[in-house]
């Protein structure tokens, strides 16, 4: 099977879509053809969009942005509608990190996802809205499905299965394992880091 | 003051001294997820191209007026990049509030949100989604929902609107 992944975050340097990538091809068989595409700008080169129509699953990561999907993510997809693609029979999953700590908050940004779906004529597969994504770039040397990235490990492993043997699922929700006060307080020490290394002013 | 944004670029000439209207002039650049309006220059974007001081519009603001088409349930690009340029109306700092994390209110208004979207074609499951995103985003904005409503065309939708 060809499979895409789909790294949609707009950062050119690290983030957590890139870091959750990296993470879940590893979960994919080396049987398999996986190749990777970033979409980090508002428009996709039509070379890159055929590559994509010879996958015949596609996985997006990317970023919460304001309860939604990323504005140059909705361009790019846009665009796509506007091509029009032939091949009905792909498969679209879409992996959806949060700075807030409930991973639901993802939810209507993998509903715009799912509806995008509906009107290309693909196959919604399943969808995980994960809170916490931020911590992710700190936890490279983490393994997937260890410690504090436990139910993340398990969540991309029954996406990873939905892939490979070409079905939906519900979609999951799901958190860091972290408690939520632990979260908050390291989130607002690195705000403050943040601003004292800029001099910026809160 | 009242706040419109939308991508019907004729609106623009609906601008006076008690409404700003920000449409597209064909500029704006994407968010890069670089969070400069919050810890470098906190409460403007650090992208220069005309549209860095909307999370200071929105501070200025008492009813925000979004006309956007309907995009698979969401804002159109324009609509949702302005959004996206403007969180520095927010804080980075969190807060618990109705049982989930956002972040901390910057300022003291209170945004009140009318959404029209408009569109052939919008879908029930679509204005499922748009009435769920504008929901959510009033509970980030710390704000409030006056209505969301569904337009056939972006003709249809300036008929009704109240400019």
């Amino acid at each position: 099977m060809n499979i895409a992944l789909i790294n949609a975050s707009p950062k050119r340097s690290e983030s957590a879509s890139r870091a959750l990538l990296s993470d879940f091809k590893g979960l994919l068989p080396g049987e398999h053809t996986v190749k990777s595409f970033t979409m980090n700008r508002p428009s996709i080169d039509e070379e890159e969009i055929k590559e994509l129509c010879g996958c015949e699953a596609w996985i997006f990561f990317f970023p919460l942005y304001v309860d939604g999907i990323p504005s140059h993510l909705v361009s790019c997809l846009f665009q796509m509608e506007q091509l029009g693609i032939e091949n009905k029979d792909i498969y679209v999953y879409g992996i959806s990190n949060s700075g807030f700590y409930e991973g639901k908050q993802n939810r209507n940004a993998l509903a715009i996802l799912k509806n995008w779906c509906d009107k290309m004529g693909f196959v919604w597969g399943m969808g995980i809205g994960f809170g916490g994504g931020p911590a992710l770039s700190s936890m490279k040397g983490i393994p997937l499905g260890k410690g504090p990235k436990s139910t993340l490990g398990s969540a991309c492993r029954t996406l990873a299965n939905a892939v490979l043997s070409h079905s939906t699922g519900d979609n999951l929700y799901i958190s860091i394992d972290f408690p939520r006060f632990l979260y908050k307080v390291m989130g607002e020490m690195g705000w403050r880091q943040g601003f004292k290394a800029n001099r910026g002013k809160r | 003051m009242r706040l419109v944004i939308t991508d019907i670029k004729e609106l623009q000439s609906a601008q006076n001294t008690s409404q700003r209207v920000i449409t597209d002039d064909g500029s704006i650049h994407n968010c890069i997820g670089c969070f400069g309006c919050w810890i470098k220059t906190p409460g403007q974007c650090v992208i220069k191209d005309g549209y860095e001081n909307i999370g200071k519009l929105f501070s200025q603001c008492d009813d925000l007026l979004i006309i956007s088409k309907c995009f698979y349930g969401g804002f159109s690009p324009f609509v949702k990049n302005v959004l996206d340029r403007a969180i520095s109306y927010i804080s980075p700092h969190f807060v618990i509030r109705s049982g989930e994390m956002h972040h901390k209110r910057r300022y003291v208004n209170v945004i009140n949100m009318t959404v029209y979207f408009y569109g052939g074609n919008i879908t029930e499951d679509e204005m499922k989604t748009a009435q769920s995103l504008v929901t959510a985003n009033a509970l980030n904005y710390d704000g409030r929902v006056n209505r969301v409503l569904f337009f056939n065309s972006a003709d249809e939708a300036r008929e009704a609107l109240p400019l």
